[in-house]
C-alpha cells in the first residue's frame, strides 16, 4: 500500500516539476499587479482545507529560477507586518515563452487525453 | 514535527548542509518570510489554535524541510548563475582560445566589473568610511547607539547589492535574499545580534577595502585598454595624424620598422587584458563570497 502511495507521490512530484514554471508564469501573466510569493501560494490553494497539489515551499526556487532566466523581474518592498516582500512581475520574454509553452502544454494534454481515452491515432 | 518557525529553519539549514552558502541563505529567507506570514494569518483566523497546531498545518502545505531542501537542490542544479558558461569540453585551438576571450560574455562581464568597481568602491567604501566614522563618533551620546545600528544595517544592504553585482558580472552565485532576524527577538537582542555577528564586520571590511581595490582595478584595466588600443592604431596615429606615441621619450616618433611590432603587440595585449580581467574577476568573486555570504 505504501509503495502505491509512494509511487503516486513520486508521479505527482515529477508532473509538478515540469508544470510549476508554466503555472507560475500563467498566474503572473493574469495578475493586475506584481505578486509576492506568499500571495501566489495562497492563490494556488484550490481549497483551504486540502493540501495543495504543489508544496508551497517548492514554488520559491522556481520563481527565483524564472527570474534568473529573465522571464520574471522582481523588486523588494518593505512590509509593515513582517520582513520586506519580493514582488514578481512577468517580463516581455516571459509572456512570449508562456505563449509557446501553453501551445506545448495543449498538445501534450490532448495527446495524453487521447491515449487515456483510447482514441489516439497511434 | 517543528514547534515553531525557528525549529523549522534549523532543520531546513541542516537538510541543506553542503549546499552553496548563498543558496542556503536564500532558502532560509524564503521559508522565514512565508512561514511567519502564514503563522500570523493562521493565528488571527483561529485564535484558539496554539502555535504548534498552526505550524503543523502550515508545514503540511509549505513542505517538510527535507522536501523543500530537495526542491532547492533540484532547481539549483538546473540553474546556473547569470552569465555562467557551461562546462563543455574545450575543443578550440590555443590561438582560438586566446583571441576567443574577446567574444566571451564572462570576460566582458569581469572587465566591466573592474571599471565599475571604481564607482562602487567610491560609493560603498566612501559610505563605510565616512558614515562609519560619524556614527562611531556619535556613540558617546545615547542617540549614537541607534545611529550605529542603522549604519550596520546600511552596510548589510550594501553587501547584498554588491553581491548582486558580483553575481551578474562575475557569474559567482551570491545571496539573492536578505536573511532576517528572528521577529520574536526583542529590539535589544536584534541589536546585539547585529553587532555581534561576524557577517556585519566582514561586510564592513569588504566595503572599506573595495575603495582602494576599485581604484586599482579601474586604473590598471583602463590603462591596459588604452595601451592596447593605442598600440593597435599606432600606424594610423603616427603616419596619418602625425601624433607620436612617445614610446622612446618626449615627442619622438616610433621608427617605421618598429610600428608593425607595436601594432601586433597591441593585438596581443587586448585579449591578454581580458584574460587577466577574467582571472582577477574569478579571484575577486571567491573573495566576495567569503566575505559577503552569511549562512
Amino acid at each position: 500500500m505504501n509503495t502505491f502511495a509512494d509511487a503516486n507521490k513520486k508521479f505527482q512530484k515529477e508532473l509538478n516539476s515540469g508544470t510549476a514554471a508554466l503555472v507560475l508564469l500563467s498566474i503572473l501573466a493574469g495578475a493586475d499587479e506584481p505578486m509576492y510569493g506568499y500571495r501566489i501560494a495562497k492563490f494556488m490553494e484550490v481549497d483551504d482545507e486540502n493540501v495543495p497539489m504543489m508544496k508551497q515551499g517548492a514554488l520559491y526556487p522556481v520563481l527565483r529560477s524564472l527570474e534568473g532566466s529573465g522571464l520574471l523581474e522582481s523588486h523588494v518592498d518593505p512590509s509593515v507586518s513582517g520582513p520586506p516582500r519580493r514582488y514578481y512581475k512577468i517580463t516581455e520574454s516571459g509572456l512570449e515563452i508562456l505563449k509557446s509553452w501553453t501551445q506545448i502544454w495543449d498538445q501534450t494534454k490532448s495527446f495524453v487525453d487521447g491515449i487515456l481515452k483510447g482514441k489516439a491515432d497511434v | 514535527m517543528c514547534k515553531d518557525v525557528n525549529e523549522y529553519l534549523e532543520k531546513l539549514k541542516k537538510e541543506l548542509e553542503g549546499c552553496d552558502p548563498a543558496l542556503i541563505q536564500d532558502a532560509l529567507s524564503d521559508a522565514e518570510g512565508h512561514l511567519r506570514m502564514a503563522l500570523e494569518e493562521a493565528l488571527s483566523d483561529k485564535p484558539s489554535f496554539s502555535e504548534t497546531e498552526a505550524m503543523a498545518s502550515i508545514i503540511e502545505k509549505y513542505g517538510h524541510p527535507k522536501e523543500i531542501a530537495s526542491a532547492y537542490r533540484a532547481i539549483e542544479s538546473r540553474t546556473s548563475p547569470a552569465l555562467a558558461v557551461s562546462r563543455t569540453k574545450e575543443t578550440r585551438s590555443s590561438w582560438a582560445r586566446f583571441f576567443g576571450v574577446l567574444a566571451e560574455p564572462k570576460a566582458w562581464g569581469a572587465f566591466f566589473y573592474m571599471l565599475l568597481s571604481f564607482i562602487t568602491g567610491l560609493v560603498f567604501g566612501g559610505w563605510a568610511l565616512i558614515a562609519g566614522l560619524i556614527s562611531l563618533s556619535t556613540l558617546v551620546f545615547i542617540i549614537g547607539i541607534p545611529i550605529f545600528g542603522l549604519f550596520l544595517l546600511s552596510i548589510r544592504g550594501i553587501a547584498l547589492l554588491e553581491g548582486r553585482i558580483v553575481e551578474a558580472l562575475l557569474g559567482i552565485r551570491m545571496p539573492r535574499r536578505p536573511l532576517f532576524h528572528n521577529r520574536s527577538l526583542s529590539w535589544v537582542d536584534k541589536y546585539k545580534a547585529l553587532v555581534k555577528e561576524a557577517y556585519s564586520w566582514k561586510a564592513l571590511l569588504y566595503a572599506v577595502l573595495l575603495f582602494p581595490l576599485g581604484i586599482i582595478y579601474c586604473g590598471v584595466f583602463s590603462l591596459l585598454l588604452v595601451f592596447s588600443l593605442c598600440f593597435i592604431i599606432s600606424p594610423v596615429l603616427e603616419l596619418v595624424f602625425r601624433i607620436p606615441l612617445d614610446l622612446f621619450g618626449d615627442n619622438v616618433f616610433t621608427p617605421i620598422w618598429f610600428l608593425p611590432v607595436v601594432c601586433i603587440a597591441g593585438f596581443f595585449l587586448l585579449p591578454l587584458t581580458f584574460h587577466l580581467a577574467r582571472w582577477v574577476g574569478k579571484v575577486h568573486g571567491k573573495y566576495a563570497k567569503s566575505m559577503l555570504v552569511r549562512a
